[in-house]
């Protein structure tokens, strides 16, 4: 097929736009911890086919909820970073027909403050600073300046642990059933801090991945490469071998950019993890270790510097960005790229597929070493992975009532509000099953599906709830989507961090550290790899790396986890 | 006029009484006056005396929720930190290095285009130069920056042009000996025009009587260029120059955090941009505030200098 030219990529990808789908849920590959049992239910749900009802980890409401909450109109401010899924459509999250229910349903308004789009650290970091906090701050805790311990030390957010004892039935349960969710959302004080946003199940988790061009593999008769070796000679030969068909070797391979990270998608255990490494902190049976520093990663990155050099590796990923991303996958340029289930696959397929019929994307396991080895690391978060939780701030005059609104989410009715919406609006119930109406799936704006949602509920990107994994089984309800995310999901991640923090005295030591060597790092790394640096320079980063600190970064680490370990 | 004569011959006869009567007595003789001057004062003392004890942080391990009085001091560590990082010479060098690049290139600039546009004939020319030059200034950095990686990619406009000459292409944004370059041009492209709009202004004050006399006793437009046009502005141009050495240690971060990256860092990271990453984004407030302090205590340095030499060299400064 041709090219498309930029108009038309303009077009189409303006109705796809929400160029950060799932983007917003999911930034960081976090670590996990190792899977728990999952209650029986979700066990079911886990195997049966997304048409099944399934009944998932939704909570039942427990008995001491009543509603409304108040019987005189309460107004609470509450500041939350705005997402592209619900600003392509609405001024504010209040606009939300979920928030709208909900005030219906509780009482209560909800008064929103929004940072402009990507500048969340420092409106955060000014709100803090200017002393006058709203009631409610919804943000990624665990990446706030100093940890969220700091926080309640400082006086600045609450500690919930009593309030959701008494006011919360609803998370209380939850929790109850889930310990190990509840020791990701506390301090290592066993302080909690937040009404959370949980991805209830590994489904959920994992939703980025190496993923190949499977019309071009048909063209060329190969078959989808699991080993390092295999992955080279695809690349060679979507490069030398003219797979798109139009007379050029114009094809790249491989491109690494992912949300703007220094060190793309590598970052996210891309080909990296076939060493049974990361690219930063990982964990080897309760031991912290830092990539950089094991001797794999020389040679990892040895094999990485030279596919660039023979040019299976995009030379301007470093100045990629997505809109450079969508233009090369959709003419016909980029191979291989670590895509995301929804806003990937999800975007280029259907873009693509009308005017090309063949246009195919298949999602390679994580690479291995040796044939036959099991993929020992891949994208996965934790089931608390920081964003999207809500905390209750020093200022709030209403605590008992904010701690009662924000517990409605976690109940029965809650569940499905955030989730899917309001029945007959956006969702049918089908045998228990909630069904995402057309306003959902074929929007009569022709909203694509991320943009409708985010109009109505939050479940496509985060919130103070429990994600449900049937919004998943609809949103990724294409068969690509699907296998993807089995795929995906195979890489037994037990090298993983859980979700750490640093006590307050550490912190600061850390950040100071950590943001030396990760200067220095991003800079070897790209160095080397484009052949700029030869590969023995890399001896000498990690040279530099302890002279500015690493063991004591790595100390901290340890101390981390093996409070993390011990935490109730 | 009048007002000021009157100040003036008062204090002439007062000056036999002590200077506290003095002072009284001009109060008094001149209330209306000093009122007018209150806004003013106020305005100083809130705005840009009274946040100055917040340098005070730049000793300190500043905690937000403790505030100035209560968050505990630690003398010069947030200073050593700096200075021991392993990035100081860099962060100096490039920053001095972007300024003296942009001192010789990008100073000069604006008064070339002034002196140009000056001896343009055709008003309607003029006007549309001048528009066309000064456009640039309005557009936002942010598209600024975009345009910049468009056109420089390795598939962009520039590398389209040199390719046509055969010159392999050159990934312009990931070379760090091109950033500087980059940097100051693309500056240069943005601000010429606006930069031009002050030495017009000056020179369309020169006195015409000047230029005609000039062509009475046979001065081309060179002559007059060179001794009329240029020594009648140059009290501007030191003006601007000596403000503009007063900022020798700051480069705009906002243009810097859009402009490198990891491929470019060796080159292009400078003080504000290495503050912006570790004190903003990290809440390191106490370390900011000590760079910032330290650069603003080396710029007031070099103003000083740069005035008294331009006074003893010129005979014309700022205070």
């Amino acid at each position: 097929m041709d090219k498309l030219t930029r108009r038309e990529f303009l077009r189409l990808s303006a109705l796809t736009a929400g160029a950060t789908v799932l983007a917003a849920c999911a930034p960081q590959p976090a670590p996990t911890t190792a899977p728990t049992a999952l209650p029986a239910a979700t066990k079911a749900a886990a195997t049966a086919a997304p048409t099944t009802a399934a009944a998932t980890v939704a909570p039942t409401t427990a008995p001491a909820a009543a509603y409304p909450i108040v019987k005189e109109p309460l107004t609470l401010t509450y500041w939350v970073p705005a997402t592209p899924n619900v600003m392509a459509t609405l001024k504010t999250f209040g606009e939300m027909t979920c928030y709208k229910e909900l005030e219906k349903k509780t009482g209560i308004r909800l008064e929103f403050q929004h940072p402009p789009m990507g500048q969340d650290t420092e409106q955060f970091n000014l709100v803090v600073a200017s002393g006058k906090f709203p009631d409610i701050i919804e943000r990624d805790w665990t990446t706030a300046p100093g940890g969220p311990a700091k926080y309640i030390k400082d006086g600045i957010i609450l500690r919930l642990n009593d309030l959701i004892k008494q006011h919360a039935p609803n998370l209380n349960k939850v929790l109850a059933d889930r310990p190990e969710w509840k020791r990701m959302i506390a301090t290592d004080e066993g302080d909690i801090y937040c009404f959370p946003f949980l991805r209830s199940d590994p489904y959920l988790q994992t939703f980025a991945g190496l993923t190949l061009r499977g019309d071009w593999l048909d063209k060329l008769g190969l078959k989808v490469p699991t080993t390092i070796d295999e992955w080279r000679d695809v690349l060679v030969a979507f490069k030398t071998k003219d797979p798109n068909g139009n007379g050029k070797a114009d094809e790249i391979g491989f491109n690494p950019w992912k949300d703007n990270s220094a060190r793309g998608s590598f970052n996210m255990y891309a080909f990296v993890g076939a060493w049974g490494i990361g690219m930063n902190w990982f964990q080897d049976k309760g031991v912290v270790k830092y990539g950089p520093l094991q001797p794999e990663f020389k040679e990892f990155l040895k094999v990485m510097a030279q596919w660039f050099k023979e040019g299976l590796i995009d030379p301007d990923y470093i100045t990629t960005n997505l809109a450079g991303l969508d233009a090369k996958i959709t003419g016909n340029q980029i191979g291989v790229a670590m895509i995301n289930t929804g806003s990937g696959i999800g975007k280029y397929v259907p873009l693509m597929q009308p005017k090309d019929p063949k246009f195919k994307l298949t999602a390679a396991p994580y690479p291995v070493l040796k044939a036959g080895d099991k993929p020992q690391l891949g994208q996965r978060d934790n089931a608390y992975a920081g964003q999207g939780s809500a905390a209750i701030t020093t200022a709030n005059k209403r605590v008992v009532e904010t701690v009662k609104l924000l517990d409605y989410a976690y109940g029965a009715e809650g569940h499905i509000l955030f989730n899917f919406g309001v029945e007959g609006l956006t969702y049918k119930m089908e045998n228990g099953y909630p069904r995402y109406t057309d306003e959902i799936t074929k929007n009569p704006q022709k909203l694509p599906m991320n943009q409708a949602m985010g109009k109505h509920f939050r479940s496509v990107f985060n919130g103070p709830f429990l994600q449900d994994r049937r919004y998943m089984e609809q949103y990724s309800a294409l068969p690509e989507q699907q296998e993807a995310i089995k795929t995906w999901m195979q890489p037994s991640n037990e090298k993983q961090l859980p979700p750490i923090t640093p006590t307050q005295e550490e912190s600061r030591k850390f950040s100071t550290i950590m943001a030396e060597v990760t200067t220095r790092y991003d800079e070897a790394f790209n160095k080397i790899l484009q052949g700029q640096l030869p590969i023995d320079a890399w001896d000498q980063f990690a040279k530099d790396i302890k002279q500015m600190g690493i063991d004591d970064a790595i100390k901290i680490q340890q101390a981390a986890l093996d409070r993390y370990n011990k935490r109730p | 006029m009048a007002t000021a004569q009157r100040v003036r011959s008062s204090v002439a006869a007062q000056s036999q009484l002590n200077f506290r009567q003095r002072l009284v007595k001009d109060f008094v003789r001149n209330r209306y006056i000093y009122l007018m001057l209150v806004p003013v004062v106020a305005y100083y003392v809130v705005f840009h005396y009274g946040p100055m004890y917040g340098a005070l942080m730049a000793f300190q391990d500043f905690n937000v929720t403790k505030g100035i009085w209560g968050s505990p001091w630690i003398g010069f560590e947030n200073f050593t930190t700096f200075f021991n990082s392993v990035y100081f010479t860099r962060l100096i060098r490039n920053t001095l290095a972007i300024n003296i690049i942009e001192l010789f290139f990008a100073f000069p600039a604006p008064i070339i285009l002034a002196l140009l546009l000056n001896e343009i004939t055709s008003p309607a020319f003029k006007r549309t130069v001048q528009t066309i030059t000064y456009l640039p200034h309005f557009v936002s950095l942010v598209v600024v920056i975009g345009m910049m990686v468009d056109f420089l990619a390795r598939d962009g406009l520039v590398n389209n042009l040199i390719g046509a000459v055969g010159v392999a292409p050159i990934p312009f944004l990931q070379r760090a000996d091109w950033y500087w370059w980059l940097f100051v041009g693309s500056g240069i492209w943005q601000g010429i025009g606006w930069g031009s709009i002050v030495y017009l202004a000056a020179i369309t004050n020169i006195d015409p009587t000047l230029y005609e006399a000039a062509t009475v006793d046979g001065a081309n437009r060179w002559h007059q260029l060179r001794h009329i046009t240029i020594p009648s502005i140059m009290p501007t141009i030191i003006i601007f120059l000596i403000l503009r050495i007063g900022s020798m240690m700051s480069v705009g971060y906002e243009k810097t955090i859009l402009m490198y990256n990891s491929m470019t860092y060796e080159t292009a990271d400078v003080i504000n941009s290495y503050v912006y990453r570790k004190g903003v984004l990290n809440a390191d407030y106490g370390f900011s505030a000590a760079v910032g302090l330290f650069n603003s205590v080396i710029n007031f340095g070099l103003l000083l200098i740069a005035n008294r030499l331009s006074k003893r060299v010129s005979e014309m400064g700022l205070f």
